[in-house]
């Protein structure tokens, strides 16, 4: 990467700023630390290369980047049930009920699957929310007016719902 | 009051003070509103549970130190060659580093003059053994940029101009559903020297159980120079608005590219044209192919060498603006192009157009 720009200065303050959160949204669509920061390394990287980090609508591209460069990967990995069987082991092993722990596991797994189905803007919406990003955030991440972000939100989750609630305990 | 929609409602869950107390009184009063809204709180509430992720712990300091050491020489500009779908990144870098090894290749041929300067050039095919073997040329000494490639986007055609010192090609007019949009990239001068060591060559060839054949003197230290750029490029595709709001993965997907590039130059030091030819193409890995290919070039010091990956894309020889080109790919429509040298310039029309549209384009270029 290229030190030598003029706003280098302005682009580490912006990824001090929003590295935890773009790391953050990766993390809650794979589920894995690891994963999730070589995310948001390669979406700082693209970011850098391409624009200025003082633009305004930096924070905006990086959530949407995040989102759809985790969600691409959750869809495009072989590796994903493998991590998926470790990181239910993980939990379990930490859990005092193993039949709660099963299926909340369970759970998690068939709602990574789902996600991996959905287009792209519901999966997004879902995630960027879950992220904690508020409906403004959501609303400038997406592109679209803030007054959609509940009608969006309501339809993805009523779709996501209806394609996990087979065979888990939601 | 009509009844509260569902989008409304379901910001009430979130935000309960982002409406006004008309919706709050009317949720209070309507029991088909009160019964939506339990719908879909409870939704809301079994969605977020299982979106829920394990905690991250984050060292932003350690994180930005490994932003700015990531690769310098990925010249991507936020894009994928059509012609090259491998869909993995090491085939990716595999293949450039093949690419700059048979530059270095050439160059050492062409050391008579001492410089290579292309005026011609010629497919060579390469295999992913070529690629995986010529990808090594690391291990025997070492690669690095006086000037680092620095590519970036800009604004305007004059801007690029501006950035590179070259006029923007022009296109006379777009194939069929290739998208107007355009954005145009420009990059200066970047100078690579590959400097050949002995010791890590020995290295090499101790970790893969071969002894490194005699080496004649003044090998070791020897220097290659290879300038590339500056260089420009138009760039086709809903693309070029990557604020909020777009779509990234549009941003990924050029249809069509429009380069031009000043010719590589390359030179040389304390190598001989025999020694170094002998000494990459002894490589284990090269296929008799490319040795051949290297060895059939008629004159090496002119002409420049495109590798091909065979797997990928085929070629053949097309007619110009009146000067011998090279045209890739077929009329699928999935990836074609075509680069020639003129007047010391390389120009390069490739996209996932069919192969007589990008030769159509070259040939109406301005």
């Amino acid at each position: 990467m290229t030190t030598d720009r003029p706003d280098d200065g302005s682009f580490e303050a912006l990824f001090t700023a929003e590295y935890a959160r773009v790391a953050g949204i990766a993390n809650r669509v794979l589920m894995d630390q690891g994963e999730a920061e070589d995310v948001a390394q390669e979406v700082f990287v693209d970011f850098h290369r391409l624009h200025s980090a003082s633009a305004q609508y930096a924070p905006a591209w990086l959530h949407r980047a995040a989102a759809h460069v985790a969600l691409n990967r959750l869809r495009g990995s072989r590796r994903r049930q493998r991590r998926e069987v470790a990181q239910a082991t993980k939990e379990s092993d930490r859990t005092v009920d193993p039949q709660n722990v099963f299926e909340v596991s369970e759970d998690r797994r068939h709602v990574r699957q789902a996600l991996a189905r959905m287009a792209p803007k519901p999966a997004a919406v879902l995630v960027l929310r879950a992220s904690g990003l508020s409906y403004a955030e959501v609303a400038q991440a997406l592109g679209v007016g803030i007054g959609q972000v509940g009608t969006l939100l309501r339809r993805a989750e009523a779709a996501l719902r209806k394609e996990v609630t087979s065979g888990t305990s939601l | 009051m009509a009844h509260l929609s569902d989008g409304t409602l379901r910001r009430m869950v979130d935000e309960p003070d982002a409406h006004g107390g008309a919706d709050a009184r009317h949720l209070e009063s309507c029991a088909d509103c009160k019964a939506r809204y339990s719908t879909v709180s409870g939704d809301a509430r079994a969605i977020s549970s299982l979106l829920t992720a394990p905690e991250l712990k984050v060292d932003i300091a350690s994180a930005f130190n490994r932003v700015r050491t990531a690769p310098a020489a990925r010249p991507r500009l936020g894009f994928r060659l059509p012609v090259m779908r491998p869909g993995s990144r090491p085939v990716v870098l595999a293949f450039a580093t093949a690419v700059a090894a048979i530059a270095l290749l050439v160059t050492a041929i062409a050391q008579d003059s001492n410089t290579f300067t292309p005026q011609t050039l010629t497919p060579v095919p390469v295999t992913m053994a070529d690629m995986q073997a010529l990808s090594q040329l690391s291990a025997y000494g070492t690669i690095s940029w006086t000037k680092q490639p620095a590519p970036q986007i800009a604004t305007s055609a004059d801007d690029a101009t501006a950035a590179s010192g070259l006029p923007v090609p022009k296109v006379a007019a777009l194939p069929t559903g290739v998208s107007s949009t355009v954005t145009y990239a420009a990059m200066g001068k970047a100078t690579a020297v590959f400097t050949f060591s002995k010791d890590k060559a020995a290295a090499a060839a101790s970790q893969a159980g071969k002894t490194l054949p005699a080496l004649p003197a003044g090998m070791d230290g020897a220097q290659l120079t290879v300038t590339v750029g500056p260089a420009v490029a138009e760039i086709y595709g809903n693309m070029s608005k990557p604020a909020a709001g777009s779509d990234i993965t549009q941003a990924n997907l050029p249809q069509l590219i429009v380069g031009e590039t000043t010719a590589p130059v390359a030179t040389s030091s304390q190598v001989t044209v025999v020694q170094f030819e002998n000494y990459l193409l002894s490589q284990p890995g090269i296929s008799p192919e490319l040795t051949a290919a290297i060895k059939a070039i008629g004159d090496p010091s002119t002409t420049l060498p495109i590798p091909i990956p065979v797997q990928f894309a085929t070629s053949s020889a097309v007619t110009i603006q009146g000067v011998q080109g090279l045209a890739l790919g077929d009329n699928t429509g999935v990836g074609a192009g075509v680069i020639w040298i003129k007047n010391g310039v390389v120009y390069g029309v490739v996209g996932t157009i069919k192969r007589d549209d990008a030769v159509n384009v070259a040939n109406q270029l301005t």
